[in-house]
Order: structure tokens, then C-alpha cells, then sequence
């Protein structure tokens, strides 16, 4: 990854004249954009363009923020809002996240140094929040990409193999620079048996909290729907199946412990 | 996606390009004093010193002449009651010489805010002395607004 990163970074350059302010927060509702005269006879008048500063006080938030105890700033992107942008916008404004979360990070940094308190911590999730979104915008449009053009959907290829201990995991593939059958260390590491002494004790052990947290589970849910059923006894069967559909509500009913501490009706 | 997981390197050329990187960067108060065209940076530790500098002047489009970078130690500590270790995270630490003209220190950033502090409390004690003094006027005539008077 040495020298590799960051060549096409050339759209970055767009990026400082793009409009910083209007693209870190998300756009504004209607009525906000209507509510000054100029943006009716021009569209473009509320775009806001800050000149770009070129220098390391980038990293650091405006000097207005640095004393207050709050900032306030808009919500994250959200992924339909994305998904109406262009390419590159998306790109340019990955960057503008990247360096908006830089500001941030170095601003929490410098107040935990100085034992202060960084005032709306929440802006670092609502810029990660947009961050994903962004990504998986952009992973759709390269799977849609690449489902079109080659049939595969171009994800990183994952199988089920089984480890050490037997048991099977998601193995995610990578690139390696030996085949596999030049690889002798990796044929080797291969060859662990899990049929051994310890291997089976663990695998039983581990099998049986498995199976203990399975019947926990199963025991706790039968027992909720039966103190249900006996505060209410009207209550409504529908819900209750949909809410517990592991359990057999039928047979609890006639089950004595379902039943109230209350002399049942009976029709005479 | 592609870029986020690392593809082995291969010589030649066309490199593998990166289209939406996620690596952090953060300037950092340097521990010992430094000459003042040498800015402290906390990195993200897969970064090298190419992605460091790469990161800088494409993104950031700053000058720079060397990178060196060293990966801190995390802090240990031992737990006061029971006695077992625990230990904070290596981070990477990244330092970035600028042109020799060029200079950066690292701003203040709370120098005012005492005196901020205590002008918001200076209004507050206002406030509430108005308050307190409302209530011994109403003493005597309780419930009635504040407008009610002569």
C-alpha cells in the first residue's frame, strides 16, 4: 500500500472549491430556502462558497467554536439522499467528510489533552453516520456495475471452511503471493487433525453452552407467556403466537400454572 | 468494495489507486518541543510514511519535504484492586516537516474560555437576583403577575 494511495486524488483539488458549507450539512427543507427573497429570483443564490484555506488550520474547527459549549450543526446524509447524487459528487463529498471527521477527531483529541469538554461529540457520529451511508451507496452502484457487465456481483469472495477446532467459520478470501500448491507453510498448517482428546472435550463443552443458552432462551419465553396468560386471561391468543411462535400456546393453556388465583367461572 | 481490503503489492505501473480512502489524521500537541516547521500527527497505523505524504498533499494539498513516523507504545496500567494489566492501544505517530519558511504552531484553544465562563455566570447571578427580588416584592400579595404593579 506504500506509494499507492491517493493517485486520482485529482478530484480532491475540485473539492475546496466546492461548496463546503452547503455540503456538510444535508440540504434544507422548503420552507427554510423560500424563506429569503433572493433565492426566488435566483436558484443558485443560496449555494455558499467558502474560499478554501490552504493550510494546516484545516485540521482545527472555526475559531468561533473553540470556546462554546455547543455547536450546533445539521443531520447526517441519509442514504435516498445520496442515491439521487452523481458519481463524483459522492466522491467530492467523501472528501469533505474525511476532513470534516479529521477536524473533529483533532478538536477531541486537543480538549481530552487539555481536560475540557469537546463540545457536541455527536457531530463525529453523524459524519460517520454519513460516511456509511455514502459507502453503501456506492457498494450498490458497483455491484449493480458489476452484476451488469460480468454476472458476479465483484463483493469479496467468502466460503464456509472449518478451523482448527472443527468448526465451520467464514473464511474471506485474499490475494496471496504463492499459489496454493507452492505454498508449503500453508499446506502444512493445513494438516492439524481436530480428532484429538482435548479438541473433542473443548468442542463437547462449547456445544453444551451453546445448546444451555438454546434452552434458557426457551424456558424464559415459555415462562413470560405463562404469567401473561395468567394476569390476563382475556388476553389476545393472535398476539401472543405472533410474539412467541416457539412456543405451544395451546398446551400451556390448560396448563396449571397459566390458571389465576381465582375460582374459575363455570357455565351452569 | 475493492479498496478496503488490501491488495498485495505488484510492481509496474498502473498502481492501485485509492477512491475513497478512510484513513484518519489528527494534529497532535507534540510531547517535546520541536523546530517549528515540524507538525505532530496522529495516523492511522496501517498508514505509511507514503500514504502520510501522499494524504497530505493531495488532500490537504500541503508542502512536504520528510515524513518519519514511529509507532507509540499504548499506556499499561495495573489495576489498583486485583492487580491485572490492562493496556491502551499503540497508536501511530507521524512527523511531517514542512519548507523551512514555513512555520506551525499549535493554537491555544481555551485561553478565553474563563473569561466566557465567568461572564455567563456574571448574567446568570443577574438573573436570578432579578428573580429573588421579584419574589419579596409578591411577598405580601402572592399569585400576582409581574406586570401587576404601581
Amino acid at each position: 500500500m506504500s506509494s499507492t494511495l491517493l493517485k486520482c486524488l485529482n478530484l480532491a483539488k475540485s473539492v475546496r472549491t466546492a461548496t463546503l458549507k452547503s455540503f456538510l450539512t444535508a440540504p434544507k427543507p422548503q420552507w427554510q430556502v423560500w424563506s429569503s427573497a433572493a433565492a426566488l429570483q435566483t436558484p443558485h443564490a443560496q449555494m455558499h462558497t467558502s474560499p478554501p484555506r490552504l493550510d494546516l488550520m484545516e485540521f482545527f474547527d472555526d475559531k468561533k467554536h473553540w470556546s462554546e459549549n455547543e455547536v450546533k450543526v445539521g443531520r447526517a446524509w441519509r442514504t435516498e439522499e445520496l442515491r439521487i447524487k452523481s458519481n463524483k459528487e459522492l466522491h467530492q463529498l467523501w472528501f469533505i467528510l474525511l476532513k470534516e471527521r479529521n477536524m473533529l477527531l483533532t478538536m477531541e483529541h486537543e480538549c481530552n489533552e487539555q481536560m475540557e469538554i469537546f463540545p457536541s461529540p455527536e457531530r463525529i457520529d453523524k459524519v460517520k453516520i454519513s460516511m456509511k451511508n455514502l459507502e453503501t451507496v456506492v457498494r450498490e452502484r458497483n455491484k449493480a456495475y458489476h452484476l451488469l457487465e460480468t454476472g458476479e456481483t465483484g463483493e469479496r469472495p467468502q466460503r464456509p471452511v472449518q478451523n482448527a477446532f472443527g468448526i465451520q467459520v467464514n473464511y474471506k478470501s485474499c490475494e496471496h503471493v504463492l499459489p496454493p500448491f507452492m505454498n508449503l507453510k500453508w499446506i502444512k498448517s493445513r494438516n492439524i487433525g481436530f480428532g484429538g482428546r482435548a479438541v473433542n472435550r473443548f468442542l463437547l463443552k462449547y456445544r453444551e453452552q451453546l445448546y444451555n443458552a438454546k434452552r434458557k432462551a426457551k424456558n424464559r419465553s415459555r415462562n413470560e407467556v405463562m404469567m401473561i396468560l395468567r394476569r390476563n386471561p382475556n388476553f389476545d391468543l393472535e398476539v401472543l403466537r405472533r410474539k412467541f411462535p416457539d412456543v405451544n400456546i395451546d398446551k400451556l393453556r390448560n396448563d396449571d400454572k397459566t390458571r389465576g388465583h381465582f375460582v374459575p367461572k363455570v357455565d351452569s | 468494495m475493492s479498496t478496503r481490503w488490501y491488495p498485495i503489492y505488484q510492481r509496474g505501473n498502473p498502481q492501485l489507486r485509492v477512491f475513497l480512502p478512510n484513513f484518519w489524521m489528527k494534529v497532535i500537541r507534540p510531547k517535546e518541543e520541536q523546530p517549528p516547521n515540524i507538525v505532530t500527527f496522529s495516523v492511522s497505523m496501517e498508514m505509511t510514511k507514503y500514504d502520510v505524504r501522499n494524504y497530505l498533499e493531495k488532500i490537504y494539498k500541503l508542502p512536504v519535504i520528510d515524513v518519519r513516523t514511529r509507532i507509540a507504545l499504548g499506556e499499561t496500567k495495573r489495576d489498583q484492586t486485583y492487580g491485572y494489566v490492562t493496556k491502551k492501544d499503540d497508536v501511530k505517530i507521524a512527523y511531517v516537516t514542512l519548507p523551512r519558511d514555513q512555520s506551525f504552531i499549535f493554537p491555544e484553544m481555551f485561553a478565553e474560555k474563563a473569561e466566557k465562563q465567568a461572564q455567563e455566570e456574571k448574567s446568570l447571578d443577574e438573573s436570578k437576583a432579578g428573580f429573588r427580588k421579584f419574589l419579596d416584592r409578591n411577598k405580601k400579595r402572592p399569585g400576582t403577575p409581574g406586570w401587576f404593579s404601581i
